[in-house]
């Protein structure tokens, strides 16, 4: 082909290969998320919570910034009970941003019924929802472990004292709870995206999926005297994970702790839920039944 | 080799058999898959991409087996299915770099491609404009140029002149027979319309209630109707059809003038009148049948058995 003569000529350039396909898809979504100028927003909003964590471990790594700002006030510690609450504030901005990105990623193709086009291209379901996910994941990535892990390594610079091998369970529970409070966010938002065409309804749709079962399992525990309800309670259920990943103390009554079996199975059937929802609806096409 | 293969293919969707026991080989440059609404062409061409499985039997495209080397197949073909399927919010130019890249061009390639199929599709001076935009004609051809964009050794048209007034419809055909006499891309064209077919195939396959009614040469066919011809004469017709006999015709003639002649290969329509000059008659009017597409589909939608009809002349 060419523009000028207006004729078609076959391709006969090199391919690249069929591994690198979702990455085409990841790179493509990356750039439909920040396209949006409030992703930019929600992602800058994001990182302002680090800027304060940031100042915290300054003051309190050092003595006269201590001295001048603290004025005599009980000085507190850099450890993991602190850690764990950057973690959570992290994580919980990623929701919002999963619950406003993972929408833009799928409902577009969705709503302008475009499997059937991609599909028809040497990429199969799994490549496509690889690719959206890469996307996702890297994304989320930015407002979650990295900027944990940057404090980390800011606070072993500013340490007074010798502090980073000691505390290096703190930087594999940051990177471990992140990544799965990812891969969970990014499963449930991909699939209710799948599920849901209209993208406003598919942001409330996210929300939905984490807290309506928590006060449905928050009624269920109240009523049937029981703490399995719990396991319905998302928050609960991760923020008991990053406790036990961190190695930082626990904030429930004791006899509220859900075990660590079942943390990790309720993330398990979660993903799996999700992985059947996808099946269902990533598809070229629509089986009619009858 | 032929372009597909099929060997007692069967889908069933839903419970319900779609597709049953499909045969045959098609070797066109051109393919035309007809068929009423519902006959099974799409989840024909869904099954040859791999999209459904088959229950039973094989399909084979380019000499390569549907359910084992899809993602080949798909390396192959360019696809252009029958309902809007695009994303939206791209312009035209990055939707059809998307696939390209998708399909396997690194990603400056990828944008030449682009660009070249939308000059050649016509959507040259549209290509930054969201598809969203794009008029429902745009729009098929924004298909078209995304299939075309890799170089597809087999180019897949899902009904591609749905929902488009004459003029697109045109272009669209004229589109799809510049791309056939380029001659570097087999077409695989599925339409309810028997002039698409008969504009643009050479061979065509016939659906029917998900079973093949007929698999037709339109090319032998038109050669063999191209040499039937009625004609209407003033004068007396006798010493011209003594003339036309003795050259090697099949004549008979009826009252009014009426002649109706099958010519052998040898002779041409201007033989005609130079004999017509010789004898002293009139040709007032000439017919030459060009209906062969429509009366290979009514004796197609005829036939209700379960055997193949290869439709002869």
């Amino acid at each position: 082909m060419s523009v000028f003569d207006h004729d078609y000529r076959p391709y006969e350039g090199r391919l690249t290969s069929l591994s690198s396909r979702p990455l085409v898809l990841a790179r493509y979504a990356m750039n439909e998320a920040w396209s949006s100028k409030i992703s930019v927003g929600l992602f800058v909003l994001g990182l302002l919570p680090c800027l304060v964590n940031l100042v915290i471990i300054y003051v309190a790594d050092n003595p006269i910034a201590r001295a001048l700002i603290m004025r005599g006030s009980p000085s507190f510690s850099i450890g993991e009970t602190f850690f764990l609450q950057v973690l959570e504030t992290q994580c919980w901005f990623a929701l919002v941003l999963a619950a406003w990105i993972a929408p833009r990623l799928v409902s577009f193709d969705l709503s302008d019924n475009a499997l059937p086009i991609l599909l028809s291209h040497p990429i199969s379901r799994f490549s496509y929802l690889l690719g959206k996910f890469i996307a996702l994941a890297v994304f989320l990535s930015y407002v979650t472990w990295i900027p944990c892990l940057t404090l980390f390594i800011y606070q072993c610079y500013a340490s007074p004292v010798p502090w980073g091998m000691s505390h290096l369970r703190i930087a594999l529970g940051l990177f471990a709870g992140a990544a799965a409070w990812i891969l969970l966010l990014s499963m449930v938002g991909l699939a209710v995206s799948s599920w849901v065409k209209w993208r406003v309804i598919a942001t409330g749709a996210m929300f939905a999926v984490v807290f309506v079962p928590a006060g449905v399992g928050g009624i269920a525990s109240a009523v049937l005297r029981t703490k399995w309800g719990l396991l319905l309670n998302m928050p609960v259920v991760m923020t008991e994970l990053w406790q036990r990943l961190l190695n930082a103390p626990s904030f429930m009554n004791s006899r509220m702790d859900l075990p660590t079996p079942a943390i990790v199975s309720v993330l398990i059937v979660a993903c799996m839920l999700c992985v059947a929802v996808l099946n269902a609806r990533i598809r070229a096409r629509e089986v009619v039944r009858g | 080799m032929g372009v597909i293969e099929l060997d007692r293919l069967e889908v069933r969707l839903g419970g319900r058999t779609v597709l049953a026991g499909l045969t045959g080989e098609l070797r066109g440059h051109a393919i035309g898959l007809l068929g009423p609404n519902g006959a099974g062409k799409s989840t024909l061409i869904n099954t040859l991409l791999g999209f459904h499985e088959a229950a039973a039997g094989s399909a084979k495209v380019l000499g390569m087996d549907a359910r084992a080397d899809r993602m080949r197949i798909r390396q192959s073909v360019g696809y252009m299915p029958e309902n809007d399927s695009f994303i939206g919010n791209m312009t035209g130019v990055r939707f059809v770099r998307y696939m390209a890249e998708l399909a396997g061009l690194p990603p400056a390639q990828a944008l030449e491609r682009a660009h070249e199929a939308l000059f050649y599709v016509g959507l040259g001076e549209v290509r930054y404009r969201k598809i969203s935009t794009y008029s429902l004609g745009m729009k098929q051809l924004i298909k078209l140029a995304q299939g075309l964009a890799h170089g597809p050794k087999l180019l897949i048209l899902d009904e591609p002149t749905n929902g488009l007034d004459p003029n697109a419809r045109q272009r669209m055909i004229q589109l799809i027979k510049d791309i056939r006499k380029q001659g570097g891309t087999q077409l695989l064209i599925s339409s309810h319309l028997l002039r698409d077919i008969d504009e643009t195939c050479d061979e065509v396959l016939i659906l029917n209630k998900g079973r093949i009614a007929a698999i037709s040469n339109i090319e032998e066919e038109r050669r063999s109707h191209l040499n039937f011809i009625e004609l209407e004469m003033a004068g007396s017709t006798e010493a011209f059809v003594e003339k036309m006999r003795s050259l090697g015709c099949e004549c008979a003639s009826f009252a009014g003038g009426r002649v109706k002649l099958v010519m052998p290969d040898a002779l041409s329509p201007r033989d005609l009148y130079v004999t017509a000059a010789e004898n002293g008659v009139q040709i007032r009017r000439i017919q030459l049948r060009r209906d062969s597409l429509e009366d290979i589909f009514l004796r197609a939608m005829d036939y209700e058995g379960g055997r193949v009809e290869h439709v002869s002349v």
